[in-house]
Formats: C-alpha cells, sequence, structure tokens
C-alpha cells in the first residue's frame, strides 16, 4: 500500500497555526517526518501544542502555513486521499452513544470500503484481542471510558491505515489492554507502516519509540532517536524524563 | 454575596444565550465581527417585520370585532394562542431541557437542591419564551392600548406583568406532565423508545383535550340565539374563548379591564394560578427529578454474547459510503428522543389537523363547499400543487434539513470530519437521509389528504412528484446553511434541531418561498391559465432552486466542510 519511493509516510514542512483570535501560535513553522517501519513519539507539555498538531495532520484544522503530506497526498489539497491512508483516534474519543459498537464499525468500514470479507476478519480479530466482542452489541452509551477507546482503536485500524495517529492512547487502557496495544503498534510497523502518538508517559516513549519529538510552545525543539537525543545534552546515560524536564524548563527557572 | 439560586440562574443563562462566548469572539477578540453584526441585524430586522405584521393583524382583528361589541377578543386570541402553542410545543421542550442536558453531570454532583436545577432550568426556558412573546403578543397589547379606552399607565403596568407571567402557566403544566413521565419512563428499561412515544402520547393528550373543549361550544341548533345573546353582551364572547381555558380569560380581563377592580381581581387570579402551577411544579420535581435523570444515564445492555458470524452475515453486509451515511443518520436520529420529539411533531400535527377538517367537512355547509370546490373544474391540479405544498411546508418545519451538522455537536463532530469523506459526500448523506425521514413522516398527513380529496391517481403522482423535489430543493439548501455555519456548542439538544438560527432562517426561507410561488399560482389561474401552466411554471422553479443547490454544493461544499473547525 505504501508508495515506492515515498521515502516518509508523513512530512510536515514548516507548519503554523494560531487559533482563530488567538495571540500566539499554538503550533510555530513546525517541520518533521515520519518513515515507514518507525513508531514516532510526540511529547511536549500542557499546551504545548500536540493536539494542534495531530487535529492539522487528519484534516480537523487547517494549518495557517506550510505543507503536510500524508503518503504522498497534501491534507490540504487532497484531503479524502490523505484521510484514506491513515487511522485516528483523538484523545477523548466521543463516539455515537446511539449506536451499538457494531453498527459504528461497520459504518467507518463502509467509509473506507472494507470488503465484507476483510471487515469480518479483522473486526473478529481485533475485537477479540481487546476482549470487547460479547459487548459489541449494545449501545456505545453503555461503555466504559477504556471500551470506547478500544472501539475507536478497532475503528481506526479496520482499514489497515499506512499511518496511525494517535493522541494519548495510552491514557485509558488497562495494562493488559495496554500492553496489547503496544505489541499491535510493533506488528503494525512491521508491516511498513507507521505509528505517530502523543503521550506524557515517557518509559513508554522511551523503550517503544525509534524515534521521538519534543514540541514546546509551538515549537519541535528536539527531535531524534534516543541516542541522538542524549547526544544534544551531552551526557550518555540520561533517561528521557531527564532530557525532558531539562529541555522544557518554564521561562522563570532559566 | 449573591444566592447560589441566582448564580445558577445566571451561569444557566450566560450558557444559553451563549453571552460569555459571543463576547469573548466578537468583541474581544474581534473576529467575524462583522459576521455576528449581520446576525444580530437580521434577526432584529426579521423580528420587527414580523412585529409589524402582526400588528397589523390584531389591528384589523379588532376593528372587527368592535363590530359586534368584542374589542377584548383581540386580546384573548393571542392570548390563547401564544399559551396553547407554548403547551403544544412545550412538552418536547421541557423533555430537552429537563433530561438531556450536557451540564446535569456536572450539575447532579453539586450540592443542590432538585427543585434548585430545575428552576434554573426553568428560568431558562421563560427566558427563551419571552424572545418569541415580544415578537407576537406584545404587538398585540400595542394595537389594544392604541385603540381600546385604557389609562396608559395602570394598561401598560397589567401588560407588562401578564406577559411575564404568560408562560408560566403552559410551561408548568408541560413540566408536570413530563416529569411524571419521565419518572414512569425511568422504571422501564427501553427509555429512549417510551420517552418518544410519551412525549408524543403527551402533546396529543393536550391537544386532544382542546379540541373536546372546543366542541362544549354551544351546540348548533341553539346558534342564532346563542349570538344574539352574546351581542347584547359587551366581551362575553371573550367567556366562551376562554372557557378552553380560563387562565386566558383572567389574562386577558387583567389587561383589559387594567386600572379597575375587576382587572386586579383577574390579575391576581391569573398570578395565583401561575404561582401554584409552578409551586406544584417545583415540589414534584423536588421529589422525582433527579430519579428521572439518574434512571437517564442507565442504557440497556444486554451482551447478547460472541459474533459467530464467520460467513459475513449479521450485520457484515457492504454499503456505499452515501448509503451508509444516510442510515446512520436515520438511525441517530430516530433514537435521540429530543430530535424525534422536535423533528416529527409536524409529521403529527398535519394528520391531525386533516382530520379536524374532515370532521368539519361532515357538516352539512362544510360540505356544499367542500362540494362546490370538488367540481371546480380546476380541482385536481389545486389539489396537486396543495399536496406539493404540503411536502415543502413539513420539510420547512421540522427543522430536519437545517440542522444536520450542528445534531452532532461538539462532541461527535470530529468522527465525520477525520473519515476520508468530502464535503459534498457528507451534505449528500445528511440530506438523503433528511429527505427519507421526511416523506415517511408524510404519508400519514397525505394518506388523510387523499381520503378526503380523493385526487386521481394521476393528479396524486403529481403533487407528490412536485412534492418530493420542492422537499430535496430545500433539504440541499439546508444543508449546505448548516454546513456553512453549524451550531456545535450546545448544552441541550433542543438548541441544536429547534432553537437553532439555521432552523429559524430555514423555516423564515421556505414560509417566503412557498409565499411567493403560491401567489403566483394564484395570478396564473386568476388570469386564467390551465392547471398545467400552473404545475408546469411552478415545477421548473422548484428544479431551478433544486439544481443551483446541488451546483452550489458540488462547487463549495469541500470548502465549507473544511471550514468546519474545532
Ligand atoms: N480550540 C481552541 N481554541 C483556541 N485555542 C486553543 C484551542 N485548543 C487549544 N488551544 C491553545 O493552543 C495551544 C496548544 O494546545 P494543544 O491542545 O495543542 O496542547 P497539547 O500539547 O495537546 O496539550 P495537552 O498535553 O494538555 O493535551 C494552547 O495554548 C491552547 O490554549
Ligand atoms: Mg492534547
Amino acid at each position: 500500500m505504501v508508495k515506492a519511493g515515498n521515502a516518509c509516510l508523513l512530512k510536515l514542512e514548516g507548519v503554523s497555526k494560531t487559533y482563530r483570535g488567538g495571540s500566539t501560535k499554538a503550533v510555530d513553522s513546525l517541520s518533521l517526518e515520519v518513515r515507514p517501519g518507525e513508531i514516532f513519539g510526540f511529547l511536549g507539555p500542557n499546551g504545548a501544542g500536540k493536539t494542534t498538531t495531530i487535529k492539522m495532520i487528519v484534516g480537523l484544522l487547517m494549518p495557517d502555513n506550510g505543507r503536510i503530506i500524508v503518503d504522498g497526498h497534501d491534507i490540504v489539497k487532497d484531503p479524502v486521499s490523505a484521510k484514506m491512508r491513515m487511522g485516528f483516534v483523538p484523545d477523548d474519543p466521543n463516539l455515537y452513544n446511539r449506536l451499538t459498537g457494531l453498527e459504528y464499525l461497520n459504518l467507518v468500514a463502509d467509509i473506507y470500503g472494507v470488503s465484507a470479507a476483510e471487515r469480518t476478519r479483522r473486526i473478529n480479530d481485533l475485537l477479540s484481542m481487546f476482549d470487547l466482542t460479547s459487548e459489541v452489541k449494545d449501545l456505545i452509551q453503555s461503555y466504559s471510558h477504556g471500551m470506547k477507546q478500544k472501539l475507536a482503536l478497532t475503528g481506526a485500524l479496520l482499514h489497515n491505515p499506512p499511518l496511525f495517529i494517535l493522541d494519548e492512547p495510552m491514557v485509558g487502557l488497562d495494562p493488559r489492554s495496554s500492553r496489547l496495544f503496544k505489541d499491535l503498534m510493533r506488528s503494525h510497523c512491521d508491516q511498513g507502516y507507521a505509528v505517530f502518538f502523543s503521550t506524557h508517559i515517557l518509559e513508554v516513549a522511551e523503550r517503544l519509540c525509534d524515534r521521538v519529538g519534543i514540541i514546546d510552545k509551538g515549537k519541535l525543539i528536539a527531535c531524534g532517536s534516543m541516542d541522538e537525543l542524549r547526544k544534544l545534552s551531552n551526557e550518555t546515560d540520561e533517561s528521557l524524563e531527564d532530557i525532558f524536564l531539562e529541555l522544557t524548563l518554564p521561562e522563570e527557572a532559566d | 454575596m449573591k444566592g447560589r439560586l441566582l448564580s445558577l440562574i445566571l451561569a444557566q443563562l450566560n450558557m444559553n444565550f451563549a453571552i460569555s462566548h459571543s463576547r469573548y469572539y466578537y468583541l474581544e477578540k474581534r473576529q467575524r465581527l462583522w459576521e455576528g453584526i449581520l446576525i444580530v441585524v437580521s434577526i432584529i430586522m426579521t423580528a420587527l417585520v414580523l412585529s409589524f405584521g402582526v400588528y397589523k393583524l390584531a389591528c384589523a382583528f379588532y376593528s372587527q370585532a368592535a363590530i359586534i361589541n368584542q374589542e377584548a377578543l383581540t386580546l384573548t386570541t393571542g392570548i390563547l394562542a401564544a399559551q396553547f402553542l407554548m403547551l403544544i410545543l412545550g412538552v418536547a421542550l421541557v423533555i430537552a431541557v429537563f433530561y438531556f442536558s450536557n451540564d446535569l453531570p456536572v450539575l447532579i454532583p453539586l450540592p443542590l437542591r432538585p427543585w434548585e436545577v430545575l428552576a434554573s432550568k426553568f428560568a431558562v426556558i421563560l427566558c427563551n419564551e419571552y424572545l418569541g412573546l415580544l415578537v407576537f403578543i406584545t404587538p398585540i397589547f400595542v394595537a389594544y392600548g392604541m385603540r381600546a379606552d385604557v389609562s396608559l399607565i395602570s394598561y401598560a403596568l397589567s401588560a407588562i406583568i401578564v406577559f411575564l407571567t404568560l408562560p408560566v402557566i403552559p410551561i408548568a403544566i408541560a413540566s408536570i406532565l413530563s416529569v411524571i413521565l419521565m419518572r414512569v419512563v425511568g422504571f422501564t428499561k427501553r427509555k429512549d423508545i417510551l420517552t418518544i412515544i410519551g412525549g408524543f402520547l403527551l402533546t396529543g393528550l393536550i391537544i386532544g383535550v382542546q379540541l373536546y373543549l372546543q366542541t362544549k361550544l354551544p351546540a348548533r341548533g341553539d346558534e342564532q340565539e346563542f349570538i344574539m345573546q352574546m351581542l347584547s353582551q359587551a366581551n362575553s364572547l371573550v367567556a366562551v374563548m376562554g372557557r378552553q381555558f380560563p387562565p386566558s380569560i383572567w389574562a386577558t380581563w387583567a389587561v383589559s379591564e387594567a386600572g379597575t377592580s375587576m382587572g386586579l381581581l383577574s390579575l391576581c387570579l391569573f398570578l395565583g394560578v401561575g404561582a401554584v402551577s409552578f409551586g406544584l411544579f417545583l415540589a414534584l420535581g423536588d421529589r422525582f427529578f433527579y430519579q428521572g435523570v439518574l434512571s437517564g444515564f442507565e442504557a440497556p445492555t444486554s451482551r447478547r454474547g460472541a459474533l459467530v458470524d464467520k460467513q459475513g452475515r449479521h450485520g457484515f453486509s457492504k454499503r456505499t459510503p452515501l448509503l451508509s451515511l444516510a442510515v446512520t443518520e436515520m438511525k441517530l436520529f430516530s433514537r435521540t428522543p429530543v430530535f424525534v420529539l422536535n423533528g416529527f411533531i409536524g409529521f403529527l400535527m398535519f394528520p391531525v389537523m386533516f382530520v379536524v377538517l374532515l370532521v368539519m367537512g361532515n357538516d352539512p355547509q362544510m360540505a356544499g363547499l367542500w362540494d362546490s370546490l370538488a367540481t371546480m373544474p380546476e380541482f385536481h391540479s389545486i389539489g396537486a400543487l396543495l399536496v406539493a405544498a404540503y411536502f415543502f411546508m413539513l420539510t420547512a418545519f421540522s427543522g430536519i434539513p437545517f440542522s444536520p451538522f450542528s445534531r452532532e455537536g461538539k462532541a461527535n463532530i470530529w468522527f465525520l470530519r477525520s473519515q476520508p469523506i468530502s464535503g459534498h459526500a457528507a451534505a449528500m448523506g445528511k440530506a438523503l437521509a433528511a429527505e427519507i425521514m421526511i416523506v415517511a413522516g408524510a404519508i400519514p398527513g397525505l394518506a388523510v389528504f387523499e381520503y378526503i380529496a380523493r385526487l386521481p391517481i394521476a393528479s396524486l403522482i403529481i403533487g407528490v412528484s412536485l412534492g418530493i423535489a420542492s422537499s430535496c430543493a430545500l433539504c440541499i439548501w439546508g444543508v449546505l446553511l448548516d454546513m456553512a455555519r453549524p451550531m456545535l456548542d450546545w448544552t441541550d439538544q433542543q438548541r441544536a434541531i429547534k432553537s437553532n438560527l439555521n432552523t429559524v432562517i430555514g423555516m423564515l426561507i421556505g414560509m417566503v418561498a412557498l409565499f411567493l410561488i403560491g401567489y403566483l399560482v394564484y395570478v396564473l389561474f386568476r388570469r386564467g391559465y390551465s392547471g398545467l401552466v400552473a404545475q408546469v411554471i411552478s415545477g421548473a422553479i422548484i428544479a431551478l432552486i433544486l439544481g443551483s443547490g446541488l451546483r452550489v454544493l458540488r462547487v463549495a461544499g469541500d470548502k465549507l466542510w473544511s471550514r468546519v473547525e474545532l
């Protein structure tokens, strides 16, 4: 599915965004790349601009400047093709309360044009993995937070998207689901696909991510593999937490 | 320190009228200021035009009533109509605001008594009703005050007091009924569907009681004598009219007899009934409100077991995206009680109106009129045009096509916006769903109409085709309007569908369009053109509106869609 010759699945070039009426830039000329086979962790303090960036990538917000290319398709110029190549789960997945889980999954599968046979297989696999099979015919209204999140993850993975975008995916998951999910991200990337996710859990980012980017006040202040980041701070055995805290010092403390 | 009830009410009003929100966006940030100004100016203009129309109507009515010495009937008619409208629409409104607000999970954990929460929500409803009354009742009071011989001060004072009390009784009655209904529904498992059925039954009950009281008017035989008796006594018709709803007599006399002891007594009675019904509602509400709300938070679960369909059956069939979107939209709409109660009420009210027409048609005099109408040479083509107008009216008044994106709300709109759906496809899915629901909803009324009018099948087909086309046209333009400026930020679903400015705009545009086409048809008939000509010309106009809507959607749809940000 990944187009040959595309060196990266996601490419941001000088992306900026000021919220309507806002005075400061929520995201300030941000550039980064996510390559095939890579899990990319997106870190930063509260209000740094992570969610804003993700919303622009998935087409929920229009960037003021810059370009966002998803697997060769510009999200602004050709949103439908770009979105076809992504799966997205927001930080607080509010799903249609008055649909059943199964109706929701069928809607998503119809929108992405997943064949009946393929969706049967994938829905069965993903639901039994998340242990959601027995609830899937209930209204989403009756789901717990984590169950909604698992359903959203299932929906976003139905069409096996080359690029998987997640905003703080680990927040509502129990330890078992969280582990399963991390394994899933890994195997997704082993197909040559990529995952881009934001998180505050630095241990996870450190162990799981091939590369991380740290954003603060809208600007990307560091980006690279763990080794590259360590080189940045001239100390060899620092944890990601130390690096993060060092790089994102509040202004007064300078 | 502000009383906590007062600050609760103020906070609710702030949310309801988006005061902080508008101040932030339009004044502090100065963004899209022109849009805010434009909206405010056009609302005021429309309100003024409507008020002026009502004023003119009231003046004409007054002159007619004065001939038979029944001037105060002007007031009674207005008051009665307003109270009944508030009562009929009240059930859906109250259920939405009391039981389906987003802020309930925030309010209930606060250390407040149930009646305090109810009182604050009641205040919000009253304020919304005042806006409507300002346009429809004030001109009537003004018209009466200018014509009748009243002393200004006491008249104005009583008028203001009556104005402020006017919505209390109908909304309190609707609230009492709804609180009881929701408590009963709370005991059951299928709450959504029972809320819908119960809400419609209550509304039907209210309309039925009104119709029943109307038939209690004097029997046909004594009519002549009765009228003579009426005419000999000033304003006695008020008493007869008011028999349907006694508080409306008191309200009338409180205003028309302002300054006299009779006026004062009526005012006291009116206020007293208002206070009693409000008190009763608070007492009942304090007892039952939270139980109803809390049971509403519990969704039914069945845990129907494993997903055994390895053969791709059991809902695993593939649909086209457009169809899938439309089907989902219909499911979501029909499973949301507030949407159904508000959107489908016209589907029931029109057939009921036709049935009333039918009952009246049994009257020999009416039957004669009907027969002479039915033998008119152009009756069939007029009938077909009426059928078309019926579809168009239903579409305009349902609010369904003007709110599909607003109804998604802040919470859900991210889903559609992040899916690989073009703006064109999203709008078409919404419009298709709206159209299917409206056509299905039109069937009962159409059946009653056909039973009365007995149009030949050819005319019926022409009428239905014109009707569906005109309804499609309105749906497309409505969906476009809502996509251009969706109202996503609401606390109760009522605001998304009925109190949505887009719905109001759509209704007005629909009314104006219907009037213009109707007038054109009238002129054509007057000039002696055949019914066929009228049909072809209105068909052409409808096609033009539909075609241009589709064209605009194709050109601008994707752009509008990408502007829906969150
Ligand atoms: N809808 C909005 N309107 C206006 N400003 C916004 C909006 N959403 C976010 N912002 C602002 O944009 C900036 C970045 O917010 P964003 O939500 O992207 O942060 P984040 O990195 O996701 O933070 P968190 O870790 O808390 O989720 C903040 O200053 C915030 O105030
Ligand atoms: Mg965030």
